[in-house]
């Protein structure tokens, strides 16, 4: 199975599992940060709305680490592209696009309904696959070990439904 | 230090990029069962990670000698229930939150759609959240 981006051949999951342990350890060892990416959704919102929620010491004492991070995240899958390839653009989605074949619109709308409940569950949940699912886990936190186990029941039956029952 | 959070970011977004972390079908194969590549990278990543915590809590001060301080996430019952639909969204969309951001960057232009969506389900919980709070038990803002 090959990468979406340029065909490429995926690293192997043991060097990518090291990398990512190192740069969540040096993230705290530097810095003294938690990783966690998903409020970085309450970080771009605590830009435009003044709801309390927004104003939260808590997430206002962190967007000045965490909203850099996130540009970095952006910058990353640039260089992994342009160091590939071509930096092309692109609507294409291999799977997605030979068994569901949504026109540009549709798949449009399907991916804000998806990033929808992305927003709105790691938020309400506290976090998502890299603060609960990555620090959380290693350090034994046990709503970590809740909410991972209910985001990867999610997604089986999500995409179990959706790849083996209606498309 | 902006520089340096966006170099970890960067970093952590090419090894996202490049490992299958950041890519839609990796993601569904993951789902059905037909591929090991992300199970390896999560667990290789949390067993590291966890033996690397016990070392900095041992040592229990940063690189620059100030206090280690790791705040623990609460548990409620926002977990179990954002947790289930955040893996709607992860499947439906292919990305968890930070391949969206990967995503964006490789140019793949649904992933704006997906951005936009997740930065909208967000502001909904915000204005929701004195609602939530009590029936599920949610931290005080």
């Amino acid at each position: 199975m090959t990468l979406l981006l340029h065909g490429l051949t995926p690293m192997h999951w043991a060097v990518a599992g090291a990398a990512i342990a190192a740069i969540t350890l040096a993230l705290l060892f530097v810095t003294n940060r938690r990783l966690g990416i998903s409020s970085g959704f309450e970080d771009i919102c605590s830009l435009a709305l003044p709801l309390p929620y927004f104003r939260r010491r808590s997430l206002l004492s962190n967007r000045t680490w965490r909203l850099p991070f996130v540009i970095g995240l952006l910058i990353g899958g640039f260089v992994s592209a342009v160091s590939s390839g071509v930096w092309r653009p692109t609507l294409a989605l291999g799977f997605f696009d030979e068994r569901i074949g949504f026109g540009p619109a549709a798949k449009l709308a399907w991916m804000f309904v998806g990033g929808l409940f992305i927003g709105f569950g790691t938020r309400l949940g506290n976090g998502c696959t890299s603060g609960h699912g990555i620090f959380g886990m290693s350090n034994l936190e046990r709503s970590s070990f809740v909410t991972t186990l209910a985001f990867m029941a999610g997604g089986i039956a999500t995409t179990n439904l959706i790849y083996r029952v209606i498309f | 230090m902006s520089v340096l959070y966006a170099a970890l970011g960067a970093l952590f977004g090419f090894v996202l990029s490049r490992s299958g972390a950041a890519d839609y079908g990796f993601i569904q194969s993951m789902f059905l069962f037909t591929s090991f590549q992300l199970y390896g990278i999560i667990a290789t990543a949390v067993v590291l990670t966890s033996v690397g915590l016990l070392v900095l809590k041992k040592r229990g001060r940063t690189a620059a000698g100030t206090p280690l301080s790791i705040e623990v996430k609460p548990l409620n019952r926002g977990n179990a229930l954002g947790g289930l639909l955040f893996g709607v969204g992860w499947s439906m969309a292919g990305m968890c939150p930070g391949p969206i951001f990967v995503n964006i960057g490789e140019g793949k232009l649904y992933a704006i759609a997906a951005l936009a969506g997740a930065v909208s389900g967000a502001a909904l919980l915000g204005v929701l959240y004195p609602k939530l709070q009590g029936p599920l038990h949610l931290p005080k803002m």
